[in-house]
């Protein structure tokens, strides 16, 4: 039942949820916008003021009556307070012998978040699927969110950038509130979500609210809806913006866009953050940290020196599709809430409901997102390392080392998962699993990094931080009884090594496997030896090619293609790929060229993955997360994204 | 450069040289008052004329930092023997990686300034254009600012020691901007701010205190300069305003001296 509080009384709800232990965190006025901060007292309300917005425009106003809510929403989110922009992930004990790992807590007291508005309500719903939806759970992001209040405002007016009525978020406050309340003049309309909300009320100096004055906030409500300042028609949004990525309005949107980051950093859903070690000047802690991240940034699509987003229309074209399409692949929702924060913290106020609109009515065909991917949950917390000791040390080449590992308890992996290895305050990078079994697990890296280059320095008793089993495998078991044809490049060849060894192991499952292998030089060819004796096994032929060769080298010269003949490539084989794009995407024409149909054939991709978790958000590669739905994806999935500037 | 094992590892050898400067960024490490000894223990500090009176100029050297521009033919013959000593060279502040402030001569006569200045202009071994390091020598890494950030060079020293790459992105002041939660004074007060083209690291102090960006980092990776400078033009700058906006600290960096230029006449 609805009650009614003189919002003088705001006071006492402030005081209360104070005494309760609570961090009381709502909007009040700082820099000539309203903000959200710490609330002491009512008195930090933004009694009687509103904002004026536009796009790339925010003026505070005097309003002509007291109103605590009359304002819409400012440049903070409550994300800043759930998923702060700087924070410690792991603290980390650095020291030669036996560096350790651990998760960093947030120990801090509850917070009160009062003032949500529906759409912020929905936008930390939609982070709450990105953080706790699996398969991992954030845990320090689940300890707030679990400890914290909300105190859900519904919106009477709406501002000239708000379309949340489009994005079904608002204006009614929907969803997981512990209050929510109407304000009426010097009236708030209160009711509550939850037991801590009508608990808190039962302490407030309410008083029942009449059917009456239910109806006239209900009213207030739907006024607001019909004033929204913006509209965006998300009839089959997704799809028709993933058909109009060649729309020219992206290069007219690059030639105005500034790249900064303010977008991102405002949406109440972005969620992308990075990751790094860190280290004082002395010995001794080491700690690792998240900050957010903008898909505007360069280093967000680096990998090895290359960026894969190069320019402003491709980054800006990740935004809006991630944002309004693919969102809905990885989540099951979209990303937008309508809250207009973009439109009016853009320096040069692009604005995403013109330019969203525009795209998706551009002329090309309708394509569909898969559909939303669900993960089974997986313990732990994915984030923090495990020590793992160096058991030996292989040098393959002049710059490739194989690390053998000893294995830490009850870890399994599959053929073609990764892990993330790491060394105390350098950080952790991506690497695939060359090989498992007995104890033990191998890693095959090609120095190209700090944090490669230190790894590949390591020597026998060192330890390594190891993060994983990550990512989906090769589907080795569809193979049994089939041609199986593993098409390799360089240090590519390292993701497939256990299958292979898998198939030596079971003769009779895998009668015919061929290996065609191309390296930049015979100095390149990694696991020669094991090659040899794979050779041996009668079943299994490999065959090799160098870009470059040498007076030694009387075998095949040229790329790797030349090795791919109608007669190793049987039409109902399956085909595993593993190399640079470039490479793989060649090897791909030629394997279309050769009618083996898409769904025969798995690759390997790489992007930026950091979290590994699927939560950081770098590696997202379309709809798909990298870490968590490939690195082997079947080629068919990926199709129309393969090989295009901007993924 | 394990530091981890005090007893088999050497300390990196670390000089710090200047060319043409105010040594206001030199002073930055002496300015680490809270790190400074333990800088002073985990590197060998062999050359620093601002702090010690034992030179070893020729080194050699792990690292040097860089401060200044090549503003004259002698600056030009140090830094070469600078960097055949180093075996990493690190330049510093807007002067070393821009020009500095004194490459705004770079757009005028320079040689009528020093007959306005100078009884005998011919003795002036100066070059016809104030320069940043990275035009002469290979640099290893860039520390930007006007002066550099503290925190980014003890970063830059701390990963240095264990081997890993600073925490130092190029993204835009924005990103720091927004990350501290200050209100962009673009949007609420019509402010020219180049926070939007320029390279982090001084974690947005002027947007903080409500006054737009002056760009002391010089250009951020991919710098949209030409967007920014519409808008302002749309917002009521006149070309010179302009040009002056992006002819400060860093004028000479390329970006910003061809924005510039765009708006001179």
């Amino acid at each position: 039942m609805a009650e009614r509080l003189n919002s003088e009384h705001l006071d006492d709800l402030i005081a209360l949820m104070r005494g309760d232990g609570y961090r009381v965190i709502g909007p009040t006025i700082r820099d000539e916008a309203i903000v959200y901060d710490e609330l002491r007292s009512a008195a930090d309300l933004p009694w009687g003021f509103t904002d004026q917005q536009g796009p790339g425009r925010y003026r505070l106003q005097r309003r002509p009556d007291r109103a605590a809510f009359g304002y819409v929403v400012g440049p903070h989110s409550w994300k800043r307070f759930l998923f702060p922009p700087r924070e410690q992930l792991v603290r980390i004990r650095r020291g030669s012998d036996s560096p350790q790992w651990t998760a960093a807590t947030d120990d801090g007291p509850g917070l009160a978040l009062l003032g949500v508005r529906a759409c912020e309500l929905a936008a930390i719903a939609i982070q709450d699927r990105v953080f706790m939806g699996g398969p991992f759970v954030d845990g320090r992001y689940r300890v707030r969110r679990e400890r914290c209040l909300i105190i859900a405002v519904n919106c009477t007016e709406a501002g000239e950038l708000c379309f949340c009525d489009s994005m079904d978020t608002g204006p009614e406050v929907q969803g997981d509130y512990d209050l929510r309340m109407t304000e009426l003049g010097t009236e708030l309309v209160l009711d509550a979500g939850s037991a801590r909300g009508r608990e808190l009320l039962e302490r407030l100096p309410s008083r029942p609210a009449e059917d009456s004055v239910a109806d006239r906030a209900q009213a207030a409500i739907e006024r607001c809806r019909r004033s929204m300042g913006r509209r965006l028609d998300t009839r089959d949004l997704p799809a028709r913006l993933m058909g109009n990525l060649d729309h020219p309005r992206y290069q007219d949107v690059a030639d105005r866009c500034l790249a900064c980051g303010n977008c991102t950093s405002v949406c109440p859903t972005c969620f992308c953050f990075t990751i790094s070690d860190t280290s004082g000047v002395t010995d001794g802690e080491a700690g690792r940290e998240r900050s957010w991240d903008s898909c505007f940034g360069a280093e967000h699509s680096t990998i090895h020196g290359a960026q894969f987003r190069p320019d402003v229309r491709s980054r800006y074209q990740q935004w809006l599709t991630h944002k309004l399409a693919t969102w809905t692949a990885q989540f099951g929702t979209s990303g937008c809430v309508g809250c207009g924060r973009c439109i009016a913290w853009c320096p040069v106020g692009i604005d995403l409901t013109v330019e969203a609109s525009t795209i998706a009515a551009g002329a090309g065909d309708p394509v569909p997102l898969p559909p939303v991917q669900s993960y089974a949950p997986r313990a732990g917390d994915g984030l923090v390392p495990v020590p793992a000791r160096v058991l030996e040390v292989h040098r393959e080449t002049h710059d490739v080392v194989n690390l053998v590992l000893q294995a830490p308890a009850g870890y399994a992996p599959e053929h073609g998962q990764f892990n993330m290895l790491s060394l105390p305050a350098i950080g952790d990078v991506p690497m695939s699993i060359s090989g498992s079994g007995d104890g033990v697990l191998e890693h095959t890296l090609r120095s190209v990094g700090n944090a490669t280059r230190a790894l590949a320095g390591l020597r026998e008793g060192a330890v390594v931080g190891l993060r994983g089993p990550f990512g989906k495998p090769w589907p080795l078991e569809q193979a049994v009884g089939r041609h199986l044809v593993l098409i390799a490049g360089g240090i590519g060849l390292a993701p497939l090594r256990s299958a292979v060894r898998e198939t030596v192991q079971r003769p009779k499952d895998f009668p015919n496997v061929r290996i065609l292998y191309g390296t930049r030089s015979p100095d390149d060819i990694i696991y020669d030896r094991e090659l040899l004796g794979w050779i041996q096994a009668s079943h299994l032929r490999a065959h090799v090619t160098v870009d470059r060769g040498d007076r030694s080298w009387s075998g095949n010269i040229g790329v790797v293609t030349k090795l791919m003949r109608r007669k190793h490539t049987p039409r109902s084989g399956l085909y595993f790929l593993c190399g640079p794009e470039i490479m793989m995407r060649y090897a791909l024409a030629e394997l279309d060229r050769l009618g083996i149909p898409a769904e025969h054939i798995y690759l390997s991709l790489e992007r930026n993955m950091k979290c590994a978790v699927g939560i950081c958000g770098r590696c997202q590669y379309g709809p798909h997360f990298v870490c968590k739905d490939g690195p082997v994806f079947r080629y068919d999935q990926i199709a129309s994204i393969f090989g295009k500037v901007g993924f | 450069m394990d530091s981890s094992n005090p007893v088999h590892a050497r300390r990196p050898r670390l000089g710090v040289f200047k060319l043409a400067s105010c040594d206001g960024c030199q002073l930055t490490l002496l300015d680490c008052e809270d790190e400074l000894l333990a800088v002073a223990q985990a590197v060998d500090i062999v050359h620093f004329p601002e702090a010690s009176s034992s030179l070893m100029p020729e080194g050699p050297f792990d690292v040097v930092l860089v401060e200044g521009s090549l503003s004259t033919s002698e600056q030009l013959e140090q830094l070469h023997r600078i960097r055949k000593n180093a075996r990493a060279l690190v330049t510093i502040g807007a002067c070393a990686t821009a020009g500095g402030i004194q490459a705004l001569r770079n757009f005028a006569d320079h040689a009528e300034f020093a007959r306005a200045v100078y009884a005998r202009p011919d003795m002036l071994p100066i070059l016809a254009k104030s320069t940043p390091v990275a035009e002469h020598v290979s640099v290893d890494f860039e520390l930007r600012g006007c002066p550099i950030d503290k925190r980014q060079l003890i970063e830059l020293i701390a990963a240095m020691l264990v081997g890993r790459a600073p925490v130092i992105p190029n993204e835009s002041v924005c990103m720091e901007c927004k990350r501290r939660g200050a209100v962009c004074v673009v949007v609420t007060k019509n402010q020219a701010c180049l926070g939007p083209v320029t390279h982090a690291g001084c974690g947005a102090i002027c947007p903080a205190f409500a006054r737009g960006c002056y760009g002391c980092f010089g250009p951020r990776e991919r710098p949209n300069t030409r967007a920014l400078a519409q808008h302002m033009r749309a917002q009521g700058l006149t070309g010179r305003e302009i040009a002056r906006s992006f002819r400060l600290f860093t004028a000479y960096a390329p970006e910003f001296r061809e924005e510039s230029e765009r708006h001179e006449s």
